[in-house]
């Protein structure tokens, strides 16, 4: 009788704690998806203020025609580039903001708001960017797990990548807003 | 946007957590937001500022080397439970949520977006090492970490393996500009200052009173400004029998009294010894323009710009401390410059500042929730793990936007 109660709780015990896990998996994946879909929204976003930026430095002059046609197609490359080029398409664009941001000065106010928007963009791509390497890491720190693999809780969810881009703000950028987070 | 803030202190205890919960509480209902602060409150006759709920009392506990208040049991819980329901916040912020605090407490019960301030630098926490298993699961649901300091952002990385952005804290530079000092001070004969709690090892009091009492035997007029909570009579003991009345012991003082406090001395000293991840008092000295001295502890030097913003001296050495306090209290001209380098570097961490820094975290781990906003005609629920509302709910109970977790 001993040993049937013992089973039984032993079971009971590992059908609720598995019951557990997966319901952890489950809010670790949408944590991720929900924190991709923050940082593709933010990166659209920089992308969209640097083409801001470059055109209107191509309407005043403020650039070389060849800089200014670099920074406003890697601005296009990447909104629109897929999964696969999304890292590299982010890495283009970092670079020709470090080459272009700070040719610019800060001629009138329109530039200064122009440049103001894109600090913010690129901050907050900081920012999601982030979030979204921890929710990756805490995501395949639990799918590593052998209970998780043997029994494969984690269902068709495919294993999350990390995000890896050179995003350190231009300095041109920070020197607009010192306060913003590092 | 609605936030809620947990802070894992006492209400009525100053300390660098609750204070700055409350600036930033205070620095967001200023930009227009609508702030909650569920706290621990020790003494029930304590009036609150409006913004605060209390969730009960607190229990001392001694940890790494300082007293801990912490706050446990149902009570805490079931008032923050009460608090989630009601608030419906868009984001919950919680401060330190890896101690065994009302923040772990309320972390427990939540979900939705979540964003957690650490505020602790103690990279070898043998306690923290080995809670962070256990403490894995909650701390998971933070969508957005914080640390007040590199070191605080150091211990995250190497003991809750994750990432955090770094903001510092804030300091609200105008309250401090232009207090008038206390009667009869800072006065001719050189005035040194202190704050925070003067019995614990810490804060390095011992160290400062030490080098007073070499640099007070040949200074007849040179006095010492102690203002924090603590044992007095161990202070007084300490010193040398003729120098008793010339270090004057406030005791606990209040916010306001803080900027007479500051403007009271020729220069405030912070001789601490380690376990501080960030130094707010520097940045409250130099933003009353008063020169500040301090300890070379890693948080410090950044604040202080590598000495350039306020001068440093080797950590625990009474002799480079009074030596350094000798050079200053002699050359008016070099106080002043101190001073204004000082206040010109504090302007940048300003609560105005910090809380958009801040506000920008909330952004974006909204944006990271299922139903931001701007999809809320549209919920979306193929994530039964999350909820569909981007509203902080407990996460089961009776309240209409009440959410079934783990």
């Amino acid at each position: 009788m001993l040993n049937v109660v013992a089973v039984v709780s032993a079971v009971v015990l590992l059908a609720t704690y598995l019951t557990w896990l997966a319901g952890r998996l489950d809010r670790l994946h949408a944590r991720t998806d929900g924190a991709r879909a923050s940082l593709d929204a933010q990166l659209v976003r920089r992308a969209a203020s640097a083409m801001a930026v470059a055109e209107y430095a191509v309407a005043a002059g403020l650039l070389s025609v060849a800089t200014a046609r670099a920074l406003s197609s890697a601005a296009r490359v990447a909104s629109t580039a897929g999964v696969a080029e999304r890292e590299s398409a982010e890495n283009d664009l970092s670079r020709s903001l470090h080459t272009a941001v700070p040719l610019l000065g800060q001629r009138d106010a329109d530039l200064r708001g122009l440049l103001a928007d894109l600090a913010a963009a690129c901050s907050h791509v900081v920012l999601a960017r982030r979030f979204y390497n921890d929710a990756v890491r805490d995501t395949r720190s639990v799918r590593r797990r052998h209970l998780v693999r043997w029994l494969r809780l984690s269902g068709h969810a495919p294993t999350p990548g990390y995000f890896e881009i050179d995003d350190t703000p231009t300095t041109a950028l920070t020197a607009l807003d010192p306060a913003q987070p590092t | 946007m609605k936030v809620g803030l947990v802070c894992p202190y006492p209400w009525d205890v100053p300390g660098g957590v609750m204070a700055h919960v409350r600036d930033l509480a205070e620095a967001l209902i200023a930009a227009g937001h609508e702030v909650s602060v569920l706290a621990p409150v020790d003494d029930d006759e304590e009036p609150l500022p409006p913004y605060v709920v209390p969730a009960g009392r607190t229990v001392p506990v001694r940890y790494n080397g300082s007293v801990a208040r912490l706050v446990f049991g149902p009570i805490s819980a079931r008032r923050a439970r009460r608090w989630l329901r009601d608030g419906q916040f868009d984001v919950l912020h919680l401060h330190s949520p890896e101690t065994l605090s009302l923040s772990l407490i309320t972390l427990l019960q939540a979900s939705g977006p979540i964003v957690a301030t650490f505020h602790s630098a103690n990279p070898r926490s043998r306690v923290l090492a080995a809670a962070s298993p256990a403490l894995q699961p909650a701390l998971e649901k933070i969508q957005g970490r914080i640390a007040v300091s590199a070191a605080a952002r150091r211990t995250i990385v190497e003991h809750l393996h994750g990432d955090a952005v770094l903001i510092p804290n804030g300091v609200h530079v105008k309250t401090f500009v232009g207090a008038e000092p206390m009667p009869g001070w800072p006065g001719t004969g050189g005035a040194l200052g202190f704050l925070g709690r003067i019995d614990e090892p810490r804060k390095g009091l011992s160290v400062l009173l030490d080098a007073f009492s070499r640099l007070a035997q040949g200074r007849p007029g040179l006095r010492l400004l102690v203002a924090g909570p603590g044992d007095g009579d161990e202070v007084r003991a300490a010193l040398p029998a003729n120098l008793r009345d010339r270090v004057v012991l406030l005791g606990l003082i209040s916010e306001e009294d803080k900027p007479r406090f500051y403007a009271s001395v020729d220069l405030y000293v912070a001789p601490n010894t380690g376990g501080e991840s960030f130094g707010i008092v520097l940045l409250e000295a130099m933003a009353a323009g008063t020169p500040v001295v301090a300890s070379d502890l890693d948080a410090f030097r950044r604040v202080l710009d590598d000495g350039r913003a306020g001068k440093l001296f080797p950590i625990g050495d009474p002799d480079a401390l009074a030596a350094t306090l000798a050079g200053l209290l002699d050359d008016p001209t070099r106080r002043e410059a101190l001073a204004d380098r000082g206040a010109a570097r504090v302007a940048a961490y300003d609560w105005s500042a910090v809380a958009r820094s801040v506000l920008g975290v909330y952004q974006t781990v909204r944006m990271a929730h299922p139903a931001h906003p701007t999809h809320r005609a549209h919920p979306v629920r193929e994530e039964p793990a999350e909820p569909a509302d981007p509203t902080i709910a407990p996460r089961s109970g009776a309240g209409p936007r009440a959410v079934a977790g783990s």
